[in-house]
């Protein structure tokens, strides 16, 4: 859930970015969040990652109240969350697996899960030819998916996706949406930032508008889609729905430090028995 | 943390030298020279200190007789000079003992002997050692007096002098080690800072999925002190070819072994095992900690 009580940012500059904003979004809802360039949209995504803190106001982001939430908390906080960003944010050394492990690898989940999740979430977002490719080597819908999927791999309570769609092919926005709003059907809440118009009225749902950092419009609208057949090309493979993930508890794996306490337990009774 | 967490961590911060091995290079020069600056400057304040502390330490007089003295009076000197105070020991010389142990010093100039049949030219002498250094001066002069004698000498006055060089050497040198140690470090932290930099986005994505302070560091850590430790090992061998040249150079220098201490230039395989492990420790630290405080003014994302 993502709650923002009268709360506005205003930048060291003297820039009131956002001015008494309030908002709620409950769990497992779609929201769309449109406006103008510098209409303050920036400025609530990076409120809710905790990038910034709010000049006056509350704001609560799955259960954790932001403004006193202490810094050694941050990862934890942001680990409740998936990121989709315009410029895809991939990790360029790493491998599309890897980029993706690395949010489970982040959380230290047993490596048989991350075997098992990984390879499912790549399929999901029809990219198991591209597992060993480099950022570099994709196209910029692939590297989108593949966000999406690091997004999703960590099974998040909310997904934020802040221009998801402006960096790739007009079609291949509508299949992104569709993947985000099949993510969104498990129960998964997402809040997803555009200027693209015809995409929200495409799909419709909750439209939240955000003018001179101010919320002038907050509606659900009824989309006029029509049914959208999957793409995919010849490199990738079109995007299947979304189950949701195994339960991680099942992949038990020893912790480093019962490895080496038991390393010191032998060495001691070997020790005691000479 | 799980045993395949911490091996992952392991293995990225090896795999990142692959990685970002232009940087990796880079750091790893600018180890390596700040090690082999450091490291020769403090190897030659050892050997400089040990040359002196050589040199002051010899208790020896030089005692040369007249030409003309006879052997009976040779004989008599001899006993004279066991029964002053403050003498240890009395060696003689004869002078074709003498004559002979200068065509063994002078080994690049045997041409010069053809020329020289004959040890009549060389003074009979007697090598005196004292027991206490302190009154060396005292028993030089004591000797000088003796009839027949023409010259007795010591290292006492170069000692002193010695003495106090050690203190200038320890001074300079010491300096010269703390502001190279600085530079080194400015260097490191400069090159270790650059190779962050470029992985800025790199740690600003692991902080937004989030990945903990210490969970971004390791495979810095990691990164760094392997650098570090393969500088270590790469001025390890380097110093090693190095001070075997300068030593063996320095060791066929006969005739000037005694008269500057030479005699008491460190060995390398006495100072090898040390050398080494001083090398592999500060390389490793330098490097694992050069890149880790290099990582923290990206971590505040």
């Amino acid at each position: 859930m993502v709650e923002l009580q009268n709360v506005s940012v205003t930048y060291s500059s003297g820039v009131d970015a956002l001015n008494n904003v309030s908002l709620k979004i409950n769990d497992g809802d779609f929201a769309f969040v449109v406006g103008s360039s510098g209409a303050g949209k920036s400025t609530m995504i990076k409120l809710l990652l905790k990038e910034i803190d709010a000049t006056s106001g509350v704001v609560t982001v799955n259960g954790y109240n932001l403004n006193k939430l202490k810094k050694r908390k941050i990862p934890e906080f942001r680990r409740t969350l998936g990121f989709v960003f315009q410029d895809f944010r991939l990790i360029p050394s790493m491998t599309v697996y890897e980029n993706i492990a690395f949010v489970l690898r982040v959380i230290d989940a047993p490596l048989k899960y991350i075997r098992k999740r990984v390879p499912y979430v790549i399929s999901l977002v029809g990219l198991q030819s591209k597992t060993n490719s480099y950022p570099d080597e994709l196209s910029g819908g692939e590297k989108q998916r593949v966000a999406i999927a690091r997004a999703l791999v960590n099974d998040p309570q909310l997904i934020i996706a802040d221009e998801p769609t402006g960096n790739i092919d007009p079609e291949l926005s509508y299949e992104i949406v569709e993947l985000l709003k099949s993510i969104n059907d498990q129960g998964t809440t997402i809040l997803m930032v555009t200027h693209e118009h015809d995409l929200v009225r495409h799909f419709g749902g909750r439209i939240i508008n955000i003018t001179g950092g101010e919320i002038v419009y907050d509606e659900v609208i009824m989309g006029a889609g029509i049914e959208l057949m999957p793409i995919g090309n010849e490199y990738t493979e079109p995007i299947q729905k979304y189950d949701p993930p195994p339960d991680v508890s099942e992949y038990d794996e020893p912790f480093i430090e019962d490895v080496i306490a038991s390393i010191i337990t032998n060495t001691n009774n070997n020790g005691g028995a000479e | 943390m799980k045993l395949s967490g911490f091996k992952y961590l392991t293995n990225q911060g090896v795999e990142n030298i692959w990685k970002n091995k232009m940087m990796a290079f880079a750091t790893f020069c600018v180890l390596l020279i700040s090690l082999l600056l450091v490291g020769c400057a403090g190897l030659f304040y050892v050997n400089t200190n040990s040359m002196i502390l050589g040199l002051g330490n010899q208790n020896e007089i030089a005692v040369y007789l007249d030409s003309s003295t006879e052997q009976w009076r040779v004989d008599e000197i001899n006993s004279q000079l066991q029964e002053l105070d403050n003498v240890e020991s009395v060696v003689y010389i004869s002078k074709e003992e003498a004559y002979q142990r200068m065509k063994n010093q002078i080994v690049q100039g045997q041409a010069i002997f053809q020329y020289i049949d004959d040890s009549e030219f060389m003074p009979d002498g007697f090598s005196v050692t004292v027991t206490d250094n302190d009154r060396i001066e005292q028993t030089t002069a004591l000797i000088t007096q003796i009839e027949n004698v023409q010259s007795a000498s010591s290292y006492a006055q170069v000692a002193e002098f010695l003495r106090e060089l050690r203190r200038v050497v320890t001074l300079v040198a010491g300096a010269a080690i703390i502001a190279l140690a600085i530079v080194s470090m400015i260097m490191i932290s400069n090159t270790t800072k650059q190779s962050v930099y470029i992985r800025r986005e790199e740690i600003q994505i692991m902080k937004y999925v989030g990945a903990t302070n210490s969970f971004i560091r390791t495979p810095f850590f990691i990164e760094g002190m392997v650098t570090g430790f393969f500088a270590g090992a790469a001025a390890f061998f380097i110093t090693w070819a190095i001070y075997n040249s300068v030593y063996n150079i320095l060791m066929e220098q006969g005739t000037l072994k005694n008269a500057f201490g030479i005699n008491s230039i460190i060995s390398f395989d006495n100072i090898r095992f040390i050398t080494a492990i001083a090398y592999l420790v500060i390389g490793s630290l330098l490097g694992a900690v050069g890149s880790t405080i290099s990582t923290r003014r990206h971590l505040d994302v």
